[in-house]
């Protein structure tokens, strides 16, 4: 039910035809409990879109997906779907998502953009995949109108030296990141070594290199001394070494990618321990 | 892992872990084990827990029962109920985990030899599974046998760790019966080891009722005499009986929903707020409630019984022409009441309660109808300007919604009722837990708020007692009202009396 639309006023008159059912006339229920805005370059439109699918229906919200292209002609080609999910007895409600095109000059400025598609008093979450251009223009000004920044620092490249600039923001925007939320199984298993692991010197982490940057990051912020860290890549985290040692693996499935930014979405309070592992880990 | 041991508070690494609430290695002991809230309701709510690693890792249950049965049937048993009764996937290695410390015990409850035998197999877990002699006590069986049970369990309790009973309802059948059983109960334990269930309080609409009403800062204001006209509640069901003749005979919706679940809901709906969210702060604050509900007279309360009538287009029977159902039978299946909570915040506002069976739709609701607008300056049309309704959907299509008047587009200045809806289910879509989840999870982690005191009880047969003597001196010309319909007429004449009505539905 894609449209292609070329303003704000277009986007919000295609919204509210499509919050109705054609066939009954009757209005689905919109529930939100945030506005979601997703900075998605084109070359990780597919990813982002497989994420978003699964989504949808646990967090109810309107999605603001922007694809910036700043190398055609001006202008913006925007398009709308409401999908809807059943909700108790003979009831829908409607979810929205926007998919903006940012051609030209229009990338450079999105928050002019995205602030009169936000829905009033309830929070803002700006999901940015890749790693973010730390003082440039688009980012500067979507982190001034949201209220928490999510990435994936495994989307990064040249870690660990890459986080050297991410604590800049700490103080503007409440910052979550998808690689750190992958580790949340194994902390809870380190942390039960104590006493023992309070003398570490050493962890070899076979997952992905930002999860070993940040566990080891974590381990040096919390415990207040040098450990030395040595990786093996793996897609997924799949064992930590403290010391020669091999911790035990945690119980449980890894949680899928759309959960990871769900569990993340219900999060609203600064993590400075996450913080303090990032600046222990540049 | 618990949050409490005292080392753990030095150790570094466990700042800012999102740790869940998981209680210490126990053995749960289901009495009545061969019984459909075993099968229905407990170990589909133990699976679900289990699945999100919520259960101890050292854990064990015991299911005890007459019929003779092998640990690996009653294992198998209890699959096939977690397959067709449980709210999640079946996944293997979570049943199979479970399974692995589960054991079966048939006895009589009052044969020293099975005693003998339970103790055996309960010492046996702790060995094998590390239960530690942590011992929960679920008494779900007839109230005949709970006399003799507690004393059972409380003269042979474990002497190493700790243990809990878990009483179902009915707890008792008058304010007699109910205080002699606290007595043999405190007996033997103490009133922080007794967790009596009610399951309403574990539905998590029930308790998004004090979120609604003590995180929000725009109700508490509104939320008494001065702006509220009155309350309804209405605890609906379209089932008739489903087999149960004997028990309900005997109990009728008085004691079935009346004395439990309806008075529940006056008294969470009416309580002051707690001065934190303590287990003994909150069901303070609920006694003090019911102690003020002042007894209705004979012609507050109404009392029905369903005759044949239509349940969604299927003719179903009368009550007394349920299988066990005495042909003259006098139970009610039907209870509405007028009731009065004697306090400075309600005083004179009534809070209309009916509750029943075979009634038109299945539904528990908490309205409350606030006062109109003293001087709307419209001309108005048709009924005229509607209260504001603030609607607490329990069951089904949980949420709150909120009736007030818009315009209607166009000239002049009609006006119509809308509804603002806040639809639970659409709003948060990770799935609600079922009560018996929640439950026994707060009872493995010694969390009595959500379950009921034994002065909360006490106070709530007092009131039941009070009506039921009212009910001696007459005999009702039952059946009178059609299954499938909203009650008797005498229950809108309740209401018709102060000029008001029930709420459509």
């Amino acid at each position: 039910m894609a449209t292609a639309l070329g303003s704000i006023a277009e986007i919000d008159r295609e919204l509210a035809q499509l919050r109705t059912d054609a066939e009954t006339g009757e209005p689905f229920q919109r529930t939100s409990v945030m506005t979601h805005i997703a900075w998605v370059p084109a070359e990780w439109v597919e990813a982002a879109e497989d994420v978003l699918a699964g989504l949808a229906e646990r967090h109810p919200s309107r999605t603001i997906v922007l694809v910036p292209d700043a190398d055609i002609g001006d202008g913006l080609e925007a398009s709308v779907d409401v999908e809807t999910f059943p909700a108790g007895e003979g009831r829908q409600i409607a979810v929205e998502t926007i998919r903006l095109r940012l051609c030209g000059s229009r990338a450079a400025a999105p928050a002019s953009i995205v602030q009169p598609l936000l829905l009033p008093d309830l929070p803002v979450f700006l999901r940015w995949r890749g790693l973010p251009p730390f003082s440039e223009s688009p980012f500067e000004q979507l982190v001034d109108v949201v209220d928490r920044l999510i990435v994936d620092s495994t989307e990064w490249p040249g870690l660990p030296e890459s986080y050297a600039r991410f604590p800049e923001v700490f103080d503007r925007v409440v910052v979550s990141d998808i690689a750190w939320a992958r580790t949340s199984r194994w902390r809870p298993q380190l942390a039960s070594l104590w006493p023992k692991i309070g003398n570490v010197k050493r962890i070899k982490v076979t997952g992905t290199r930002a999860q070993a940057c940040l566990l080891a990051g974590w381990l040096r912020s919390r415990l207040g001394h040098d450990v030395e860290l040595e990786h093996e890549e793996a897609k997924r985290l799949e064992g930590v070494d403290v010391d020669g040692e091999p911790a035990p693996f945690p119980p449980g499935d890894p949680p899928a990618p759309a959960d990871l930014l769900g569990d993340e979405l219900e999060r609203f309070t600064r993590d400075g321990v996450y913080e303090e592992a990032v600046k222990a880990a540049a | 892992m618990t949050e409490t041991a005292e080392p753990q508070l030095e150790n570094p690494l466990l700042e800012g872990l999102h740790l869940q609430r998981t209680p210490e290695p126990c053995a749960l002991v289901i009495f009545g084990a061969s019984g459909d809230l075993t099968r229905r309701k407990l170990f589909p709510a133990l699976y679900s827990l289990a699945l999100r690693r919520l259960l101890p890792e050292r854990f064990g249950v015991v299911g005890v029962a007459r019929s003779e049965e092998s640990d690996d049937e009653f294992r198998e048993r209890m699959k096939h109920a977690v397959q067709e009764f449980g709210r999640d996937e079946f996944r293997a290695e979570v049943w199979d985990w479970l399974a692995e410390g589960m054991r079966y015990v048939a006895t009589d409850f009052s044969n020293d030899e099975g005693q003998d035998h339970l103790a055996s197999v309960l010492n046996e877990l702790d060995e094998q599974r590390g239960t530690a002699g942590n011992r929960v006590y679920y008494l779900a069986v007839p109230p005949d046998v709970i006399s003799t049970l507690i004393r059972e369990i409380g003269e042979r309790r474990s002497t190493e760790g700790w243990t809990r009973i878990i009483v179902e309802k009915p707890f008792g059948r008058d304010l007699e019966s109910a205080k002699a059983l606290n007595h043999e109960i405190q007996e033997h334990f103490d009133e922080s080891e007794i967790f009596r269930i009610d399951h309403y309080l574990g539905k998590e609409t029930v308790q998004n009722l004090l979120a609604l009403r003590f995180a929000n800062g725009i109700f508490e204001p509104i939320w008494n005499r001065q702006f509220v006209d009155h309350v309804q509640i209405t605890v609906s069901e379209t089932l008739g009986i489903e087999g149960r003749a004997a028990f309900y005979e005997r109990a009728g919706a008085i004691r079935d929903v009346f004395q439990n679940h309806l008075l529940q809901l006056v008294a969470l709906t009416a309580m002051e707020p707690p001065a934190d969210y303590g287990a003994d702060s909150v069901r303070n604050e609920k006694v003090k409630v019911l102690h003020s509900i002042h007894t209705p007279g004979p012609k507050h309360v109404v009392r029905g019984q369903y005759g044949q009538g239509y349940i969604e287009g299927q003719e179903v029977p009368g009550y007394r022409e349920e299988p066990g159902v005495a042909q003259d039978s006098l139970t009610e299946t039907y209870v509405a009441a007028k009731l009065y909570v004697d306090n400075w915040r309600w005083a004179d506002t009534p809070f209309y309660v009916r509750a029943g069976k075979r009634l038109a739709r299945r539904e528990t609701t908490i309205a409350i109808e606030f006062k109109r607008a003293p001087h709307p300056p419209f001309e108005l049309q048709n009924d005229g300007l509607q209260p504001n309704v603030l609607v607490c959907h329990i069951q089904p299509d949980e949420g709150v919604s909120l009736e007030f008047a818009a315009k209607v587009p166009g000239q002049g200045m009609a006006l119509r009722t809308v509804h603002m809806d806040f639809l639970y289910g659409g709003t948060f879509r990770t799935g609600i837990p079922e009560a018996y989840e929640r439950l026994l999870l707060d009872c493995f982690l010694g969390d009595a708020r959500m379950f009921t005191r034994a002065d909360e009880v006490e106070e709530q047969w007092s009131l039941v007692d009070s009506i039921v003597a009212l009910w001696q001196r007459d005999r009702p010309s039952f059946p009178n009202y059609p299954a499938g319909t909203w009650g008797p007429p005498a229950a809108d004449e309740l209401l018709r009396r102060d000029g008001r009505t029930w709420r459509r539905h």
